[in-house]
């Protein structure tokens, strides 16, 4: 049977060629779609996640890619500070961002303002490449915070233009760098002013391009210490907590769970506390699929609807095959084939003609991505096993059941009238 | 006297009628027909006489508006489409007057695509049963390579190679030129003389009718027992 099809689908080159493209491109859009929409996504989740800090402290309903604005006050940083739970202080360090956007590299860019001395918590283990981070010594920062009164505010005009000048520097990673060819000393506008570009570190970090924190507040703000979000960086949770006796909101539950239990029960009471979206950085992959869940319903529906096109165009050329071969059924079922033959012949060729084109889409997947992150390296496009393994599983499922009806009707044919068929 | 066991195809009263809509037009009026093993029976009529609708019957390629078909010693009429089709597949060979080789399939694939049928391996009896027919060097060769008398011997190899109770030959020369018809009728001849290969063989060609150990003739849906 396997060579009866084989034998065919040579026989037929080009039509065979172009039902293999067909599922090809189907896979390929299904695969290049998906990984697109999780590459980017899982990257930026990635580059969040690899701060180091245990909570993400958000306004409600937000996440950081879609949070604009600053809508907390420095006034709230002793009461995270402060906070406790299960009888102790949990917090180590709460870390302040200010969030912008400018372009970059030809597309809008999410800027961090972080204080100097809370850059260690971003870099982790990356490097500087190539010359240093902003606002060294944290000279403008302390120069600012000796400006402030009890309140914790200054007044702008204090600061001078050259003062300001001078501290306008701008971080960024690798990736941006290599796209827009960015180089240490060149300038970019913002705001409208120039911004040095002072340093380039190793992608992966949470932003591509970080700023000093005070000088986007004294822009931005006029100096009003106002944030975007909040990383905090809890203590390390003694062994007796993970035995919550009666501390757990005060429910009287004993429970032992583990440290994401314990940063969830931490982000729960925190929110409930300040009044504000709190969630462990752990989860916040999946919190930022949910914000996105509206497009990646938009994407599986297109490629649910090209992939149903593809193996369409499978079934219509295994029909027509049907067609063509009347008398060629007609000999078969004279020398004894049976439905079954018949039917399994009919879904053996689709699939070939799917596995072999599934097999092509998954290579022009590859290509595709890394045309794409050549020509675009601030992309990123993901090809998970799990999606090789769908489109390999959807070829096959696909194939047969595109095969099933132009088979049956084969079958049906009446062996006489087929060998007449001209 | 003809014993039971002797008859290797019985047809009782066949009688067919094709339709065209509510249009009935019969073309078999009540055949009787008993073949002995080992036999080589010779069915000869004018074209239009129903020599190819009673070949259909008797290969169980259709079934018959009424009558009986025994293959063998079974009865066919309250067979399954299946059972009728695994008759044809383990007891019958056909050859056809337009030789129904499949064009993308090579000579010995042609041949052993009827073992494959029965799941059976080829196992070189499809190059064995085209040495036999005398095309061992084209096996490889697709029909459209061959000559209409070789793509005749391939196919009454292919007919051969799962040895068949029952040889079916729907003018097999039909489509020949007199040297090839000549060549195939040996074949067929011999395979009946050597093996004992029952063999029916409709023709309306009257100078072949020497070669048969029976002739019948067919008229206008009957047969005229010769």
């Amino acid at each position: 049977m396997g060579s009866l099809a084989l034998a065919h689908l040579f026989h037929r080159k080009l039509r065979t060629s172009l039902s293999v493209l067909a599922v090809a491109i189907g896979i390929t859009m299904l695969l290049v779609m998906l990984g697109l929409s999780h590459g980017m996504l899982n990257e930026v989740a990635e580059r969040v996640q690899s701060v180091d800090a245990e909570l993400i402290v958000l306004p409600e309903n937000e996440n950081v890619i879609f949070t604009a604005g600053t809508a907390f006050t420095s006034r709230i940083v002793p009461i995270i500070d402060s906070f406790e739970f299960g009888g102790r202080r949990v917090v180590k360090r709460t870390i302040s961002v200010m969030l912008d956007t400018l372009h970059m590299g030809g597309q809008q860019q999410r800027l961090f303002g972080v204080d100097r001395t809370d850059m260690p918590a971003f870099l982790g283990s990356r490097k500087v490449v190539e010359g240093r981070l902003f606002d060294d010594g944290r000279a403008f920062g302390n120069h600012l915070d000796s400006l402030r009164n009890p309140n914790g505010y200054y007044d702008p005009s204090q600061i001078s233009e050259d003062e300001l000048r001078a501290a306008c520097e701008l971080v960024i990673d690798t990736r941006l760098a290599r796209v827009g060819s960015y180089r240490v000393g060149e300038q970019v506008v913002f705001l409208g002013r120039p911004f040095k570009i002072v340093g380039i570190v190793e992608s992966g970090v949470a932003g591509r391009v970080f700023c000093p924190l005070q000088v986007l507040q004294l822009i931005k703000n006029g100096g009003v210490p106002w944030v975007s979000l909040f990383f905090v960086q809890l203590q390390p949770p003694p062994a007796e907590q993970r035995t919550m006796g009666g501390d757990r909101q005060g429910e009287g539950v004993s429970q032992r769970i583990g440290a994401a239990g314990y940063e969830e029960a931490v982000a729960d009471a925190m929110s409930k506390k300040i009044k504000a979206k709190v969630e462990p950085k752990s989860s916040y992959r999946n919190s930022l699929y949910e914000s996105f869940s509206q497009v990646y319903l938009y994407i599986n529906a297109a490629s649910t609807v090209a992939l149903i096109v593809c193996f369409l165009i499978i079934l219509q050329s295994m029909y027509a095959m049907v067609l063509e071969r009347t008398r060629e059924i007609g000999i078969l079922k004279s020398l004894g084939a049976g439905r079954l033959y018949l039917i399994a012949e009919s879904v053996t060729e689709a699939v070939m003609v799917c596995v072999t084109g599934t097999a092509l889409g998954i290579g022009l997947a590859f290509a595709t991505k890394y045309i794409l992150e050549a020509a675009k390296p601030l992309l990123t496009i993901t090809l998970e096993a799990r999606f090789v393994g769908l489109a390999l599983v959807i070829g096959i499922i696909g194939g047969t059941l595109s095969a099933l009806y132009p088979g049956y009707r084969a079958a049906r044919l009446d062996p006489v009238a087929a060998l007449t068929f001209e | 006297m003809d014993h039971a066991d002797d008859i290797l195809l019985r047809a009782r009263g066949v009688r067919h009628t094709y339709y065209a809509g509510s249009v009935g037009t019969p073309v078999l009026h009540g055949i009787d027909l008993d073949v002995r093993r080992g036999e080589f029976v010779m069915i000869m009529g004018p074209s239009g006489c129903g020599k190819s609708t009673l070949l259909n019957v008797l290969g169980l390629m259709m079934r018959p508006t009424s009558g009986a078909v025994e293959i063998d010693g079974k009865a066919t009429e309250s067979l399954s489409d299946g059972e009728r089709t695994a008759i044809r597949r383990d007891r019958l060979g056909f050859v056809f007057q337009r030789f129904n080789l499949l064009p993308v399939l090579s000579a010995e694939q042609n041949v052993a695509l009827a073992l494959k049928l029965r799941g059976r391996s080829a196992d070189g009896q499809a190059a064995a049963a085209l040495d036999r027919v005398g095309l061992e060097a084209k096996r490889r060769s697709k029909p459209a390579a061959l000559s209409v008398g070789e793509q005749q011997r391939v196919a009454i190899a292919r007919a051969l190679v799962a040895r068949p109770k029952l040889l079916l030959a729907d003018e097999p020369t039909g489509n020949l030129d007199s040297a090839n018809a000549a060549e195939v009728l040996n074949l067929l001849e011999e395979l009946n003389r050597s093996d004992g290969l029952t063999t029916v063989m409709i023709t309306h060609n009257e100078h072949l009718v020497d070669r048969a150990d029976r002739v019948i003739l067919m008229r206008d849906g009957r047969l005229e027992q010769g």
